[in-house]
């Protein structure tokens, strides 16, 4: 698979098309805002989006399993959308996911749509600290590296007389924000107030991903 | 006119007021007024000024005064527009005032109060007049029955704008469930000058169904402007001629200009502006305009206040401009109903003929309007094709009576396939639409707890909401038309209309533009509002609207070739034009009414393929699109392909040499599926059929979502469902209506079926006259959206790593 070489925080990371990010020379893989099950949960708003997002994104992590073999496989946040987020997990998923579980290490940080809900066999942390780096879903102050989610980022690129939006890996020099790993998750702009408030307006480094290609752009 | 002395209609209750006036009955009134009297349902044809609007109400007010203190709704009056239902009130009121005739009228529609909505619950006036959505959620409504029970009468005003759209799909149904409240319902449509009389009677007659039908024996005076300026090979703008336009204004009372696009309104009064010495009064009318200025621009129309009106197809339908004594259509007719309406849009008045001048803005648009001339001499209208139903309207139509109370599927399925276009809908197909509202119809069953609707225990054909809460989403969310994405453009505090997304992420600020005739400068958007200040800019861009754009009508285009081909008529062309097509014989031909003319050279470094097929735009773009495919498998290596109404160019590295091979019939059916799915067709329909099935959204209450965001999500929505769900009945639906409308499906089919026999194949050493046209037009980019995302991605990256040296990344 085709990946995008990134420096952040004087290490080497791969940025995948499939939206995760691994951390080679800690054989981990790192990924974000999966939000399975956010299917059922507008199903209760009588919001019937199809019900295979669960499955499919499991399929995601579980062919990038197969392919990268990681120690360690580490979720910053939002795994779940909700607490009815279980439901759409069958019995043959759970099979699967400890069947994984084995060889890796299933990580899971928890973010603000997944605190309080339990999967066997997954270790549970609100952060998680690896040498100068810390794996958080919403960064916080420290003078760490850090890698989260949360914001589920995009951007806004204007070439040619054309618009068009694309899901991005955004990092400064002291914050990575992966994109949403997820099926139906929307996506904000890097430029938004929101991301701006946490990674400033200058020296973004952001990576578009495209179909098969994670592409590499830098604003001064 | 001719009375008849045995004229039932001189003891009707408006006679009186008709005498005062000095009119007198037209036949087909008096005909109309048997029929219905006898109990036919009855469509009747007649053009504006031949007093349509009091025909449909001549029965009506005859019953309610016989009828003495008729109680509840009697009559109930359909309109396509808001606008137009106003009008009819204003021209109701007079007779009924004048002769103070018991009898009571009132209007409803997305404008009426919610006050005014609720009194009209309690105490319902004799004659309600609304628009289509208006009526679909009267008919939601859990007293609907009782509220349409004594209906005695329903009148589809301008039923020729209702008998091929999604619209029309919605009108049926609800019209169906107003015969099951009233069964002795009586159906009245009025209805243009049309080709196929029979099928508007088969869309909307069930009892002894009529036709009424009075032609006008005063034909319009049409001629095409006269220019001294060379006629653009290429192009929409007709700036070549716009003194001589502004001459022809100066010369009327009250011109209306009608041109094709919004784009076009805009520049044409640009332009017209610059040039206005005389200082006329010129006002701008489109769509997009905020509603407050359009009726600002009609009220002076109305009043002769203005000069001259510039305007789209907004100013097309009804409304009564009395006043008006010349239009002018700049750029091609496209259709002979749509000129004849527009046309009609004059002199208001039957006996006096209504004036036109047409101004083609290229070659090949003069031959279009000239042919539209002699096709209107022949009144050769153009044909409308009934559609099969969509599947999304009937979604909504299951939702919205299931608001209404409970109710049994088998009863909805029988009633439902009375209506014209669902009379082939498989019961599977509605069962599906059943399950697609009770939970999203999905395969996987994840859903069983958070139902929509559900089956009652005791019989498990009745089905029931769930939740009385969802008749709010149903009512927020009814109607078909989609808009596209669109924002406020603020002045200040004013809102001049709304402009679309697409166009305003495009500029940057400081930018200028045109929009409702002023130079405007792009300040900032916040909140969806886009904030401007007047800009004294000279250089300005002209915001796009996409949509709208009309193919050329079969009729019209058949008839433009067989113009072609008369060559004994051409010395009464300008001589640029006459001349054009001399040399075009000579190089190349001139092709027969039945022949495709096919013609190949090189050019550049590339070789060229120019195909004329005269098939209207949405056909030729398929077709274009197909055979870059076919040029593809035979290694000819193509690069692009560029159409518009009249033809194709494709251009390809390699000599095209088995073009009699590809162009047929096999090359639809092997590639079709592959060009609805790479060119985003279904996906655009896909979001339409989510919203009109109420899948998703348009808006929450008290959450206003803003288009950007529904479009996104049935983006997704489409892309899991097309990998888990392929036979899913929406995307089912979205293929059919893809076929139906966007590709002109079946135009094409019988294009390609004979065409081997009948292609004319000219190899040339350069270009032909009749090619330069089409090859002016290349400057479009032909590629995907997916194939364009990644080469925008692609070249940006290598432009920055071209700067790398200076930029220094990492």
């Amino acid at each position: 698979m085709y990946y995008q070489l990134i420096n952040f925080g004087n290490e080497e990371f791969h940025a995948y098309p499939n939206k995760s990010l691994y951390w080679k020379r800690l054989n981990t893989l790192i990924v974000s805002d999966l939000h399975i099950g956010k299917s059922i949960s507008y199903a209760k708003n009588k919001q019937f989006l199809p019900p295979y997002d669960t499955k499919e994104i499991l399929n995601k992590i579980f062919v990038s399993l197969d392919k990268i073999k990681p120690c360690n496989l580490i979720i910053v946040g939002d795994l779940l959308h909700d607490v009815f987020s279980t439901l759409s997990i069958k019995d043959q998923d759970y099979k699967n996911l400890s069947q994984y579980m084995k060889n890796t290490d299933f990580i899971w940080i928890k973010g603000n749509h997944d605190k309080n809900i339990q999967i066997e066999g997954f270790k549970n942390f609100t952060n998680y600290k690896i040498g100068k780096f810390l794996f958080t879903h919403i960064p916080i102050k420290t003078s760490l590296f850090q890698i989260c989610g949360h914001y589920h980022p995009k951007v806004k690129i204007v070439h040619r007389g054309k618009t068009i939006f694309k899901t991005s890996f955004v990092h400064n020099e002291k914050i990575f924000i992966l994109p949403s790993f997820g099926i139906l998750t929307g996506g904000l702009d890097v430029h938004s107030k929101q991301i701006s408030d946490v990674l400033g307006k200058n020296n973004l480094s952001i990576y578009p991903v495209g179909q098969d290609k994670v592409y590499k752009l830098k604003l001064k | 006119m001719n009375i008849n002395k045995s004229n039932p209609l001189l003891l009707h209750p408006l006679n009186k007021w008709m005498k005062k006036k000095k009119w007198s009955w037209f036949p087909h009134q008096i005909e109309t007024f048997h029929h219905v009297r006898t109990g036919s349902d009855v469509v009747v044809f007649a053009p504006t000024g031949a007093g349509k609007t009091l025909t449909g109400f001549i029965n009506p007010i005859d019953d309610l005064i016989k009828l003495k203190k008729f109680k509840g709704l009697h009559t109930l009056y359909i309109s396509p527009l808001k606008s137009l239902a106003n009008d009819i009130v204003r021209n109701l009121e007079k007779p009924i005032n004048e002769l103070d005739l018991n009898v009571s009228f009132q209007v409803r529609t997305g404008d009426t109060t919610p006050y005014k909505k609720q009194k009209q619950k309690q105490k319902p006036p004799n004659i309600l007049i609304t628009t289509p959505e208006s009526l679909a959620l009267l008919n939601s409504y859990e007293n609907a029955k009782e509220f349409f029970h004594n209906l005695k009468y329903i009148i589809i005003d301008e039923i020729h704008t209702f008998l091929d759209n999604k619209r029309a799909d919605l009108l049926s149904l609800n019209i169906e469930r107003l015969q099951t409240f009233s069964p002795n319902l009586q159906r009245i449509g009025l209805s243009a000058t049309l080709k196929n009389k029979q099928d508007a009677k088969k869309w909307l007659c069930r009892k002894k169904p009529k036709i009424v039908s009075y032609e006008n024996s005063v034909f319009p005076k049409i001629k095409i402007l006269e220019s001294k300026e060379r006629i653009p090979w290429s192009g929409h703008m007709a700036t070549y001629s716009i003194n001589e336009i502004y001459k022809e204004i100066i010369k009327s009372k009250l011109t209306i200009i009608f041109v094709n696009t919004r784009a076009q309104a805009e520049y044409m009064f640009k332009n017209i502006w610059l040039i206005n010495k005389k200082k006329l009064k010129i006002a701008v009318h489109h769509g997009s305009l905020e509603k407050n200025l359009r009726l600002k621009v009609e009220n002076n129309l109305s009043k002769g206040l203005v000069d001259c009106v510039v305007s789209t197809s907004s100013l097309e339908l009804g409304l009564d401009y009395g006043d008006v004594e010349k239009i002018i259509q700049v750029g091609a007719p496209k259709g002979i109903n749509r000129l004849l309406q527009r046309v009609g849009r004059s002199n208001h008045n039957l006996n006096t003929p209504s004036k036109a001048i047409l101004v083609p803005t290229s070659r090949f648009e003069f031959i279009e309007a000239k042919a539209a001339i002699e096709e209107i001499k022949k009144n050769n209208l153009d044909k409308i094709d009934l559609k099969e139903g969509s599947f999304d309207v009937v979604a909504q139509h299951i939702f919205a009576t299931a608001c209404a109370g409970q109710f049994d599927i088998n009863d909805l399925f029988k009633e439902i396939i009375k209506a014209y276009p669902y009379k082939k809908l498989k019961l599977n197909d509605f069962k599906q639409l059943i399950n697609l509202i009770q939970d999203g119809g999905y395969v996987l069953k994840n859903y069983d707890q958070f139902k929509r609707i559900f089956q009652l225990r005791e019989n498990k054909n009745i089905y029931k909401l769930v939740n009385r809460r969802e008749t709010r989403k149903y009512r927020m969310n009814v109607g078909t038309i989609i808009e596209n994405p669109m924002l406020k453009i603020k002045l200040g505090t004013k809102t001049l209309g709304n402009i679309e997304e697409v166009f305003i992420q495009n500029l940057s600020q400081g930018d200028s533009f045109i929009f409702a005739g002023q130079v405007l400068e792009f300040q900032s958007m916040k909140n969806n509002l886009v904030q401007v200040k007047r800009s004294k800019s000279l250089i300005s861009k002209i915001p796009s609207y996409s949509g709208g754009r009309m193919p050329l009508s079969t009729n019209l285009a058949n008839s433009v070739r067989a113009l072609l081909a008369k060559s004994n008529m051409w010395d009464s062309y300008p001589e640029q034009i006459t001349e054009w097509l001399k040399r075009q014989k000579n190089i190349s031909k001139i092709p027969k009414k039945d022949e495709y003319l096919v013609e190949q050279f090189p050019r550049k470094k590339n070789f060229y393929t120019v195909i004329y097929t005269f098939a209207g735009w949405h056909a030729n773009q398929t077709l274009g699109f197909l055979l870059l495919r076919g040029f593809k498998e035979f290694n000819y290596k193509p690069l692009g392909f560029v159409a518009n109404d009249y033809a194709i160019v494709l251009w390809s590295l390699k000599e095209v040499k088995e073009i009699k091979t590809i162009l047929n019939l096999e090359l639809l059916d092997k590639h079709l599926d592959n060009y609805l799915e790479e060119t985003s067709i279904v996906k655009r329909l896909f979001r339409d059929n989510a919203i009109i099935s109420c899948l998703i959204e348009r808006r929450l209450p008290g959450m206003e979502k803003t288009g950007k965001q529904v479009l996104f999500s049935s983006d997704l929505i489409y892309t899991v469902l097309k990998n888990n769900e392929p036979d899913h009945i929406l995307l089912k639906s979205s293929y059919e209506d893809a076929k139906k409308n966007m590709i002109d499906y079946d135009r094409l089919r019988e294009i390609l079926k004979e065409i081997d026999k009948k292609i004319i194949l000219k190899k040339l050493t350069c270009i032909s006259p009749l090619a330069v046209p089409i090859i002016l037009e290349i400057n479009r980019e032909n590629l995907s959206k997916k194939e364009t995302d990644e080469y925008i991605l692609e070249d940006l990256e290598n432009e920055i790593l071209k700067e790398a040296n200076v930029l220094s990344i990492n």
